[in-house]
């Protein structure tokens, strides 16, 4: 069944307004009109929130409207995911991402902006938080099935955990089972190259491109 | 602050309401937009310096009933520390209005500022915590301390020990930060002021570092302070808390450093002015700070002069000027780099704005931070100079210049020049600006004067 204009103009409307209770509403609507939760996160929920993460970038809106959007898509999910569950189907995400700021280091905005984004455009994320040690990035992207380890270092006294972190994928003989990107403040494309990143990205929006076209490549 | 006014913060940071972190950037988020609404705080892109009491009041009673709903989150604990509007109207009123920086015939006081106040802003020089190399951080800071109007000195931050990778926590670090505060004191020494005002020791990201820092004979006096740091927004942790106890102890000076986002949690330039104005409530209320270092910076490219950095700047300093006795400080924050023009008028524009609107100054952060010994005492002088001539100005007259300088850089904001290093654009023997870069100086100081700054002011 095709989804009624009414209900996708709303759900996208609230989503894009981050209006939780009108996002969830609709998404109830949605689930007692029968409709496919599945078509409903592919057809509806992410182009919204792509639509949210383009206007971020593009400087029209700001962390607020990324944050309140976040939350309305949390609440919708909630209810869809239960839903694909009770069908006995699962949903399907474009790849598992673990994502932290390195040991030492305390500024984690930027990493949750990239957290959002990715989630928007319908990554798992596992975001493991600011200050994380190089053991707790290897143990989660083992426990979690990760495709992507993303590190976040806003600080040139921070960067080297990035590394260290990296060195404990290689020790381990793990380092290619995971694609291990980075980015933040201090960090240049040219330094993730040369410490043997699979990846690095300047901002949130590349962050996404980067993650699609490694996950992509997996 | 009362001897035991950090044993009820910490009673409070234990007990206080638990909030994931998640949870208290929502909430934040959701009330400022609440307040700027029921404040009536609206942008005018056509005015970026407004010459309207009434507006800066309301940022204030906004920001005061923000601090008060929402509180503090101290990440340690996950609970927020609350405070009544009795407690922090109380705390406000007693704040220090002046401070003596520095020690003997070098030292200066730094006075709380009205707005188009004649009293001169007192300057402090960079780097402001923007990344330097081992081999250029000493001349960089004397190239600084040897600049006569510069009265306090900044820190840069270096990431390596003799080569080594300096990781925070580390005894590389501790070692690091004793180097670095001897490097600052050899530097006001060499500059033959040596008891100037040393604002920082940046290289230590821990208080363990910070503490490392003080050494009456060869490091940090107690004339001098480390910054106690706020994480955006309104959030603080034990770390920081205990470098409040550690200056507290020691009798140094406590400096406040709040680096709010504009399009971060505040969202636009009316939110991010409010939720500015009570950052400085929490280096009041918290850390009992004796001047607070407002380091505002662009979500996107790191900086203050762009058209919303210029007009929260305008607000948030009347608000301060207008409501308490607090000394303010203004951090400018640049996109371009030395031996750029464009450096020179984002310096003038955030000197002129910032001088008139109630702050002292401090600059000038270059590159956004994005490159390692992009930055010069030649900038810092810059300030100091358009500052002074800056003091006859109205709001009106800011409002003016601001507009006057915006298109001269305003393009590069998102394709930024970022200039030399500073061996390029300084003699690193004789720790002068090299002929190109005092040229572009002098040139842009003349086109300056050529459309009506009176340069020269004592």
């Amino acid at each position: 069944m095709s989804i009624p204009e009414s209900i996708r103009e709303r759900l996208s409307q609230a989503l894009i307004e981050g209006d939780a209770d009108a996002a969830e509403a609709a998404a109830l609507e949605a689930l007692q009109a029968d409709l496919d939760p599945l078509a409903v996160i592919s057809e509806v929920m992410i182009p919204a929130l792509t639509e949210v993460g383009n206007q971020f970038q593009c400087g029209d809106i700001f962390l607020p409207e990324l944050m309140m959007a976040g939350e309305a898509a949390e609440r919708v999910s909630k209810h869809l995911e239960a839903a694909i569950a009770a069908q006995g189907r699962t949903t399907t995400a474009l790849g598992i991402v673990v994502m932290g700021t390195v040991q030492g280091d305390v500024h984690d905005i930027g990493k949750n902006i990239v957290a959002t984004m990715l989630r928007a455009h319908g990554f798992k994320v596992v975001d493991l938080g600011r200050n994380v040690a190089p053991s707790k990035f290897l143990d989660a992207a083992r426990a979690n099935g990760a495709d992507i380890v993303a590190m976040s270092t806003l600080m040139t006294t921070t960067r080297p955990q990035a590394l260290n972190t990296l060195n404990l994928f290689r020790e381990v003989g793990a380092r290619d089972q995971y694609a291990l990107i980075v980015g933040g403040g201090c960090v240049t494309e040219t330094w993730a190259n040369e410490a043997g990143f699979d990846g690095y990205s300047a901002d949130a929006a590349g962050a996404v491109e980067l993650c699609k076209k490694l996950v992509n490549k997996n | 602050m009362q001897s035991n006014w950090l044993i009820e913060i910490m009673k409070r940071a234990q007990t206080g309401p638990f909030m994931k972190e998640n949870e208290f950037d929502l909430l934040l988020a959701k009330r400022i937009k609440a307040l700027v609404k029921q404040y009536g705080i609206q942008y005018d892109p056509n005015n970026l310096v407004p010459a309207d009491d009434g507006l800066a009041d309301r940022v204030f009673q906004a920001a005061l009933d923000l601090f008060v709903d929402v509180g503090v989150y101290c990440q340690t604990t996950e609970r927020c520390i609350r405070f009544s509007r009795d407690e922090v109207l109380a705390l406000v009123a007693q704040a220090r209005s002046e401070i003596v920086l520095g020690t003997g015939k070098d030292a200066v006081v730094m006075r709380h500022r009205g707005v188009e106040d004649p009293q001169r802003a007192v300057m402090h020089s960079g780097p402001t915590g923007t990344p330097c190399t081992e081999r250029y951080h000493p001349l960089i800071l004397l190239s600084c301390a040897q600049e006569p109007l510069v009265d306090c000195l900044g820190a840069g931050s270096v990431s390596t020990y003799f080569g080594a990778k300096i990781l925070p926590g580390s005894p590389l670090e501790i070692l690091g930060s004793r180097r670095d505060a001897g490097v600052a004191r050899e530097a006001v020494r060499m500059a033959g002021r040596p008891g100037m005002h040393i604002n920082d020791v940046a290289v230590s990201l821990t208080c363990a570092g910070k503490m490392a820092a003080l050494d009456p004979a060869a490091g940090l006096r107690p004339s001098d302070g480390f910054l106690v740091s706020q994480m955006v927004e309104l959030k603080t942790d034990f770390d920081q808390l205990s470098r409040v106890a550690a200056l507290y102890n020691y009798g140094g000076v406590i400096v406040d450093l709040m680096t709010p986002l504009i399009g971060g949690v505040g969202g636009a330039a009316p939110g991010t002015a409010v939720v500015s104005v009570a950052d400085h409530l929490l280096g009041v209320v918290l850390y009992d700070a004796d001047y607070h270092m407002f380091s505002l910076t662009h979500l996107h490219y790191v900086n203050n002069t762009d058209p919303l950095g210029i007009w929260v700047q305008a607000v948030v300093g009347q608000a301060l000027a207008r409501n308490t006795p607090i000394v303010a400080l203004n951090d400018i924050y640049v996109v371009s780099g030395p031996g750029t023009k464009e450096l020179l008028y984002e310096c003038a524009v955030g000197a002129i704005v910032g001088t008139v609107c109630g702050f002292n100054m401090q600059g000038a952060g270059t590159t956004g931070g994005f490159r390692a010994d992009h930055t010069t005492g030649l900038e810092a002088r810059f300030i100091a100079e358009v500052s002074r001539a800056s003091l006859s100005l109205s709001r009106a007259d800011a409002a003016g210049w601001a507009q006057a300088l915006l298109p001269r850089y305003q393009e590069t904001l998102t394709n930024p020049n970022r200039g030399k290093p500073f061996p390029e654009v300084y003699d690193v023997e004789t720790v002068q600006p090299k002929e190109e870069w005092l040229a572009m100086y002098h040139a842009v100081k003349d086109e300056l004067a050529g459309l009506g700054l009176k340069f020269g002011n004592p």
